[in-house]
C-alpha cells in the first residue's frame, strides 16, 4: 500500500516534470527558430532594399470570428471590418492627419453654405465581378441606408444619412424619390443636405455597395442575401476579393488583379480565428504573420514579443480611452420607467454631484503610474475625451490633475469631508459614514485589474470605497443606463470614430451615452457652437471652441479619463510595405508584399 | 419493446415543453437583451436605432406573447432568426456547428473506449501490476486536472513548441475535400479530442477494471474456470459481456458530460461547435439560439438515455421492457 | 438541519435499543474500521487536513494581503517579500494561493453541503412518500437533467450577470441536486418494504423519525461517497468556469482564477511560479478527495472492489 502511494507521487512528479521539461525545452527550442529567422532576416534586409515581389500568402489572426455579415451597410463589428477593409472602398478616405483625401472620388466641390457637395468619381473602376463602378452605386448605397425598413432589418448606420435632404420623407415612405443623393452623370454625384453641414466630408465617406447586385433586393432581405453572407459572392471594389471561408475559422481574401489603383503584390490574405491565449505563440512560431485590430498585442506581452527576432511591432495611439465616471446626476424613477432623458428632471447625486470631490479623486489617482505599470508604459494620460490624433485635441487647455494626494486631501477637507471618528476614513459633512461605491464590468482584463488599484489610491486619501462585484457587460450596461440606482463611480471604455471629434454624442446632456448624466450649461453651449454653421466651417474656429470645451470638461470633470491605451500591431518581418493609418492597420494592402 | 420505446418518446414531449418554459423564463429574467451589449460598440450610433430594432423584433412585447410566438413557430420547426448574427436563421447557425460537435464527441468517445477498455481489462487481469498502478494513477490525474488547463498545456507543448498537432479550428485550409480533408480533420481533432475525453477515459478505465474484477470474482466464472475453460475464453465469452453492461449505460449518460466539457474544450481550441456557439450566445443574450441549443441538447440527452436503456436490454436479455 | 433534529431526540425512550445495537457495531463503525485499513485513503485524509489547516492558518504563513494590489509590483518574479512573485495586479501569489485555497475549499464544501441538503431532503420525500410527490420531484429532476450541468450553470450565471461566492454555491446546488436525489430515492425504495421499517411504522413511529433513524443511516454510504466526489468536482468546475469568465471574479482569490490567469503563453513560459502551485494544489486536493471518496465507497460497500 505504501508502495502504491509512492507510485502516485512519482506519477505526479513525472507529469509535472514533463510539463516543466517541455517548458524549458520551449524556451531553448525557440533558439533555432530565432537564428533561422535571423538568417532570413538578413536576406530580408536585402530584399527590403530591393523591389517588391509578386505573390505569396499572408496569414492574419483575430481572436473572435466575425458574425458573418459582409456588407458595409449591415455589419456591426470590428471583426467584419477586418475583412471589409480589404474588399470595399469609400468615396473618400482619411490620411494620417485625419484629413479627407480622394479615394473612389478623385475630386469634390462644396458649395458656399456647405449644403451641397459634388464629387467626381474615378473612371475605369470595376467591381469584383467586372461590372463598372458608377454614380448609381453611390446613390443606391445611400438610398438603401435611408430607405424605410433599414433599421428594422438590423441596420445601424443612419448617422451617415439623417442630415441628407429629404431623408424624413423618403424614410417614412411618403415618397419614392430621394433628393439627398443625385447622380449627375455616370461619374458625378451630388449630395444635398437639409442644413449647412459641418461634417460633410465624413458623411460622404461611407463604403459603397454595388447597385447591380442589390438594386432589386428589398431592404429587409439584404442581410440574408448570398452577396452579404457568402464568400465568393461578396462584391466590392477593393484590392482583395473575399473568395473563401471556413465559417468561424478562416476567411480567405484573394487579390483583385484588376484593382484600379495597382495590382496587389500578394496573392492571398488569410484571416484565422485564434484563441487569444495562443495567438502570440503562433506569431512566434511563424504560423501567423500579423496581429492587428481590434485588440493587437497586449501591452504586457510587448517586451517578450519585441525580443523575438523575426517580429516587428508598430505602436500607435488608439482612438479609445478608459474612464472612471462619476454619476453626477441620477434620473428619477419615473423618467427611467418612461425611458426619458430630461436633464431638468435630474437629481444631483449626493457627494458625487460635488465638483470638489470629483477633482479631489482625480488628484488622488496616480494615472501616470497606472500607465507605466499596468500598461507597461504603452499608453498615455489624457484629461479630456477628444482623441489625441485629432486637430481638436488641446493638451494645454485642460487641468492636468498630476498625482497629488496632498491636494486631494485638502480639497476634501475644504468640501467638509473629514475623518471625525478616526477610523482612517472621511465622513460626510453631516458626520455620517461616507462610502463611495465603485462599479465595473468584466470583459476587459486591464480594466478589471485597474478597479482594485483605483480603490487603493482613493482609500489612501481617506475615501472609503466599496468595490462592487464586477458584472457581466450586458447586465452592467443595463444598470448603467437605468440610473435610478445608488451608483457613484463606474468604469467604462469608449472607442471613438476617426471621422470627427465632436464629443456631443457621449457628453451632451441629453445623450444616452452620457452615463454620468452630466449637465453643464457651458459645455452644452460650446459643443453646440462648435457645430454651428457657418462659423464652424472654419476649422480654426471649431478648434478654439473645443479647446474651451476641453477646459470646461476637465474642470468640471464628469469623468476622470484613466488612460488611452496604445494599439500595438505585431507582424512577421517578412511582411513589407505596411503603413498603418492612425485608425487602422489595413491601409493600401495592395502595396503589401512578402519576402519568401 | 416497441411499446416501451414509443411510451418513452411520448414522455419526452411534455418534458421538452417544460424545458422551453424554464429556459425562456430564465432568459426573460436576464437584465438587458441582445441589443444592450451591441449598443456600446459604436458611440456614433444613435441609441434610438436600437430602440426601433427592439420594437421591430418584438423584444418589448409581454413575455407570454413572445413565448407564444416562439413556441408556435418552433413547433413548426422554425427557430427564428439570430439576434446577434444578423441575417442568419438559428437553424443555419446550428446546422453549421452541430456536425463539428458530434464529430468531436464521437472522436473523443472513440479515443476513450480504445484506451480505457483494454487498459481497464488488463488492469483487472493483472491487478497491482505496474501498469495497473500507472493506469490508476493516470485515471485519478485525469479526473483531477481541469480540462482547459490540460488543453492549454497540450497546445503549448505539442502544438506550439513541437508543432505536432494544429491547435485551432477544424481544417488547415478551406476548400480541401475527400480523404485529404478527412485526415486533416482528424489531425485537428487529436488535441481537443484527448482533452475532452480525458475525464471520461479515467472514469471508464476505473469502471471497466472494477466490473471485470467483479465478474472474474463471481461464482460462475470460477465454475467455468474449474471446468477447464481457457483464460481468454473465460474473459471474452463471459466476463466482457457482463462487464460491458454498466459501461454502455454509462455511455448513454456520459453524453451530457461530453457536451458540458465541449463548452470549455471548444473554447480553448477555437473549435467551432455548439459549445462555443452556446457560450457566445448566452453571453450576448442571443436567446433564440440559446433556446434552440437547449432543445437540441435536451433531445440528445434523452435519446442518449433511451439508447443506453435499449442497448442494456440487448446486452443483458434478463432485462425486459414492456 | 439534520443534526438539530437529532439532538432533540435522545430524551426519547426508543433510544435505548440503539445503544444496545452499538455493541454489535453500527454500519458506520464497521465502515470506519474498514476505512482506516485503506492506507491511501487515510493518507489522503491527512493530506487534505494539512491543506485545510494550512489554508485556514494562512495568516501564520504570510503577512501579505491576498487582495491588496500594488501598482509597482506587477507580475514580478519571486523575491523574499513575494516568494511566489506577484500577479497582474501586483497581488502576492503566495498569499493568494493560501487564501485562494480557503475560498476554493469553502466553495467546494458549501456547494457540496447545499446540494446534499437539497438532494437528501427531496430524495427522502420522494422515496419515502412515493405517489404524487414522488412523481413531481422526479419529473423536476428529469427536466433538470435534460441540460448538461455546465450548460445549465452557464445559462443561469450569464443571466444573473454577477457572480459572488454565495450565488455561485447556490447556482451549483440548485443545478446538481437531481443525481443525488435519484440515488437516495432508489435506496429508500429498496428499504421501504423491509421488515424493520414496517415494524417501526406499526408501532406508530413518526415519518421524520423513521427517515432519520432507519432510512438515512442505511443510505449514508452512497450519500457520503457522492458528497466527497461532488466536492472534488466542484473545485474543478469553479476553475473551468473561471477560464470562460464565469468563475468567482477578481479580486477574490481562488485556485481556479489563479490558474486561469495563466491562459497566456508569456505567463505559462516565464512565470511557472504563478500557475504551478495552484495547479498542483487543485491536483493534490482533488486527488486526495477522490481517494477518500474511494476509500469510503469500499468501506460502506465491502462487496465492491477498489475502483
Amino acid at each position: 500500500m505504501m508502495k502504491k502511494n509512492w507510485l502516485f507521487v512519482l506519477a505526479l512528479v513525472l507529469t509535472f516534470g514533463i510539463v516543466l521539461a517541455a517548458c524549458s525545452e520551449g524556451s531553448s527550442g525557440d533558439q533555432p527558430n530565432e537564428s533561422e529567422a535571423e538568417g532570413s532576416d538578413e536576406g530580408e534586409d536585402e530584399a527590403a532594399s530591393g523591389e517588391p515581389q509578386m505573390g505569396g500568402t499572408l496569414t492574419g489572426a483575430m481572436d473572435t470570428a466575425p458574425a458573418g455579415v459582409f456588407n458595409p451597410i449591415f455589419y456591426e463589428e470590428a471583426y467584419e471590418d477586418n475583412i471589409l477593409s480589404f474588399t470595399h472602398e469609400s468615396l473618400l478616405s482619411q490620411n494620417k492627419q485625419l484629413e479627407f483625401k480622394p479615394n473612389l472620388a478623385k475630386e469634390w466641390e462644396i458649395n458656399e453654405d456647405q449644403t451641397e457637395i459634388t464629387l467626381t468619381l474615378e473612371e475605369g473602376v470595376t467591381w469584383h465581378d467586372g461590372e463598372p463602378f458608377t454614380a448609381e452605386d453611390v446613390v443606391y448605397t445611400y438610398k438603401a441606408i435611408s430607405s424605410p425598413g433599414y433599421v428594422e432589418a438590423g441596420g445601424i448606420r443612419t448617422d451617415y444619412v439623417v442630415r441628407l435632404q429629404g431623408y424624413e420623407a423618403f424614410n417614412s415612405g411618403e415618397t419614392d424619390e430621394f433628393e439627398g443623393v443625385v447622380a449627375e452623370d455616370d461619374h458625378t454625384v451630388t449630395f444635398k443636405f437639409a442644413e449647412p453641414n459641418v461634417t460633410i466630408l465624413k458623411d460622404v465617406s461611407f463604403p459603397i455597395i454595388p447597385e447591380h447586385i442589390f438594386g432589386d433586393v428589398p431592404i429587409a432581405e439584404i442581410p440574408e442575401h448570398p452577396a452579404t453572407l457568402n464568400a465568393g459572392e461578396v462584391i466590392g471594389t477593393g484590392p482583395f476579393k473575399f473568395t473563401e471561408m471556413l465559417d468561424r475559422e478562416q476567411y480567405v481574401l484573394e487579390k483583385n488583379a484588376d484593382y484600379w489603383k495597382s495590382e496587389p503584390y500578394l496573392d492571398k490574405i488569410v484571416w484565422r480565428i485564434v484563441e487569444q491565449s495562443v495567438m502570440l505563440g503562433l506569431l512566434e512560431n511563424g504560423e501567423i504573420d500579423f496581429i492587428a485590430d481590434p485588440n493587437g498585442v497586449p501591452a504586457a506581452d510587448y517586451e517578450s514579443v519585441a525580443g523575438v527576432e523575426h517580429i516587428e511591432l508598430i505602436e500607435q495611439t488608439d482612438f479609445g480611452y478608459q474612464l472612471m465616471g462619476f454619476k453626477v446626476n441620477h434620473r428619477s424613477d419615473a423618467d427611467v420607467e418612461a425611458g426619458k432623458l430630461e436633464p431638468e428632471n435630474w437629481e444631483a447625486n449626493e457627494d458625487m454631484g460635488e465638483q470638489k470631490i470629483r477633482q479631489a479623486m482625480a488628484y488622488a489617482i496616480d494615472r501616470q503610474a497606472i500607465v507605466d505599470n499596468l500598461l507597461y508604459g504603452h499608453g498615455s494620460v489624457i484629461n479630456a475625451p477628444i482623441a489625441q490624433q485629432f486637430w481638436a485635441y488641446d493638451k494645454n487647455a485642460v487641468t492636468q490633475y498630476t498625482y497629488d494626494p496632498e491636494k486631494a486631501k485638502s480639497l476634501l477637507d475644504e468640501a467638509g469631508y473629514v475623518d471625525t471618528n478616526d477610523d482612517g476614513f472621511r465622513e460626510t459633512p453631516d458626520g455620517e459614514e461616507w462610502v463611495v461605491n465603485l462599479n465595473y464590468p468584466t470583459g476587459n482584463k486591464l480594466r478589471e485589474d485597474s478597479a482594485p488599484i483605483l480603490q487603493k489610491f482613493l482609500e489612501d486619501v481617506g475615501i472609503k470605497i466599496e468595490l462592487r462585484q464586477p458584472k457581466e457587460m450586458t447586465a452592467y450596461v443595463e444598470e448603467l443606463t437605468n440610473d435610478n440606482t445608488d451608483w457613484d463611480l463606474y468604469l467604462l471604455g469608449w472607442s471613438l470614430g476617426s471621422g470627427d471629434p465632436d464629443p456631443s454624442g457621449l457628453w451632451g446632456a441629453d445623450a444616452a451615452y452620457n452615463y454620468s448624466r452630466w449637465n453643464n450649461e457651458q459645455s452644452e453651449t460650446l459643443m453646440q457652437e462648435a457645430m454651428q454653421a457657418p462659423e464652424a466651417f472654419d476649422q480654426a474656429y471649431r478648434k478654439e471652441k473645443y479647446s474651451e470645451w476641453q477646459s470646461v470638461f476637465s474642470e468640471d470633470l464628469p469623468a476622470l479619463l484613466l488612460y488611452a491605451q496604445n494599439k500595438i500591431y505585431g507582424f512577421n518581418k517578412r511582411l513589407q510595405g505596411v503603413d498603418p493609418m492612425p485608425y487602422s492597420f489595413i491601409n493600401d494592402p495592395e502595396k503589401w508584399w512578402v519576402t519568401e | 419493446m416497441y411499446k416501451y420505446i414509443i411510451r418513452r418518446i411520448l414522455v419526452f414531449i411534455p418534458m421538452l415543453f417544460a424545458l422551453t418554459i424554464i429556459v425562456f423564463g430564465l432568459s426573460q429574467l436576464a437584465p438587458g437583451d441582445a441589443l444592450t451589449g451591441k449598443s456600446l460598440a459604436d458611440p456614433n450610433v444613435d441609441p434610438e436605432v436600437y430602440e426601433q430594432q427592439r420594437e421591430a423584433l418584438g423584444l418589448n412585447d409581454p413575455i407570454y406573447v413572445q413565448y407564444w410566438r416562439w413556441i408556435s413557430s418552433a413547433a413548426q420547426g422554425d427557430f427564428g432568426d439570430s439576434l446577434i448574427f444578423n441575417g442568419r436563421t438559428v437553424a443555419q447557425l446550428i446546422e453549421d456547428r452541430i456536425a463539428n460537435t458530434l464529430y468531436l464527441g464521437l472522436f473523443s468517445l472513440a479515443i476513450t473506449i480504445i484506451v480505457a477498455i483494454p487498459i481497464g481489462i488488463y488492469s483487472a487481469r493483472k491487478p497491482y501490476s505496474l501498469l495497473d498502478y500507472g493506469a490508476t494513477g493516470f485515471g485519478f490525474l485525469g479526473l483531477a486536472i481541469p480540462n482547459f488547463f490540460f488543453g492549454l498545456i497540450a497546445i503549448y507543448v505539442l502544438s506550439i513548441n513541437l508543432g505536432w498537432f494544429p491547435s485551432q479550428g477544424t481544417l488547415s485550409t478551406p476548400g480541401i475535400t475527400g480523404f485529404e480533408a478527412f485526415v486533416d480533420r482528424i489531425h485537428h481533432m487529436v488535441l481537443p479530442g484527448i482533452t475532452l475525453g480525458l475525464a471520461g477515459t479515467a472514469t471508464y478505465m476505473r469502471y471497466m477494471r472494477s466490473e471485470v474484477l467483479d465478474v472474474l470474482g463471481s461464482d460462475y466464472i470460477r465454475t467455468a474456470r474449474a471446468k477447464g475453460m481457457s483464460d481468454s475464453n473465460v474473459l471474452y465469452k463471459h466476463t466482457l459481456r457482463n462487464a460491458l453492461i454498466p459501461i454502455i449505460t454509462l455511455m448513454g449518460f456520459e453524453i451530457g458530460v461530453l457536451l458540458s466539457g465541449a463548452v470549455i474544450t471548444e473554447q480553448v481550441f477555437q473549435y467551432p461547435g455548439l459549445g462555443t456557439l452556446f457560450l457566445s450566445s448566452v453571453v450576448n443574450r442571443d436567446f433564440p439560439v440559446v433556446m434552440a441549443i437547449a432543445m437540441i441538447l435536451g433531445v440528445l440527452i434523452l435519446v442518449g438515455n433511451l439508447i443506453a436503456d435499449i442497448l442494456y436490454s440487448i446486452v443483458d436479455p434478463r432485462i425486459r421492457y414492456d | 438541519m439534520q443534526s438539530n433534529t437529532e439532538s432533540t431526540l435522545p430524551t426519547e425512550p426508543e433510544n435505548l435499543p440503539e445503544t444496545n445495537a452499538k455493541k454489535h457495531k453500527s454500519p458506520l463503525q464497521l465502515a470506519f474500521q474498514r476505512f482506516i485499513k485503506n492506507k491511501l485513503a487515510v493518507i489522503s485524509v491527512f493530506v487534505l487536513l494539512l491543506i485545510i489547516i494550512t489554508c485556514t492558518a494562512a495568516p501564520l504563513f504570510t503577512d501579505q494581503d491576498p487582495v491588496a494590489t500594488d501598482l509597482f509590483q506587477i507580475e514580478k518574479s519571486p523575491t523574499d517579500e513575494h516568494i511566489l512573485g506577484t500577479n497582474g495586479q501586483g497581488q502576492d501569489n503566495f498569499a493568494r494561493l493560501l487564501y485562494g485555497g480557503r475560498i476554493s475549499l469553502i466553495v467546494g464544501f458549501s456547494a457540496m453541503f447545499f446540494t446534499l441538503a437539497i438532494g437528501v431532503l427531496l430524495g427522502s420525500i420522494a422515496g419515502y412518500y412515493g405517489g404524487k410527490v414522488d412523481s413531481v420531484i422526479m419529473r423536476a429532476a428529469d427536466i433538470m437533467l435534460m441540460l448538461p450541468f455546465l450548460v445549465l450553470v452557464l445559462t443561469i450565471m450569464a443571466i444573473i450577470g454577477e457572480v459572488t461566492i454565495g450565488l455561485f454555491v447556490t447556482i451549483i446546488a440548485i443545478t446538481s441536486w437531481p443525481n443525488l436525489t435519484r440515488i437516495i430515492r432508489a435506496t429508500y425504495l429498496s428499504l421501504r418494504e423491509q421488515e424493520f421499517v414496517l415494524g417501526a411504522r406499526a408501532i406508530g413511529a413518526s415519518d421524520l423519525r423513521i427517515i432519520l433513524k432507519h432510512f438515512i443511516p442505511n443510505a449514508i454510504g452512497p450519500i457520503i461517497v457522492n458528497a466527497t466526489l461532488m466536492m472534488a468536482t466542484y473545485i474543478i468546475v469553479e476553475s473551468g468556469l473561471s477560464f470562460i469568465g464565469f468563475g468567482i471574479p477578481q479580486p477574490t482569490p481562488t485556485w481556479g482564477n489563479m490558474i486561469s490567469e495563466a491562459q497566456n503563453i508569456r505567463i505559462l513560459r516565464d512565470h511557472p511560479e504563478a500557475w504551478i502551485p495552484p495547479g498542483v494544489a487543485i491536483l493534490v486536493t482533488v486527488l486526495a478527495i477522490n481517494f477518500i471518496g474511494d476509500g469510503l465507497r469500499d468501506a460502506f460497500d465491502p462487496k465492491s472492489n477498489r475502483r
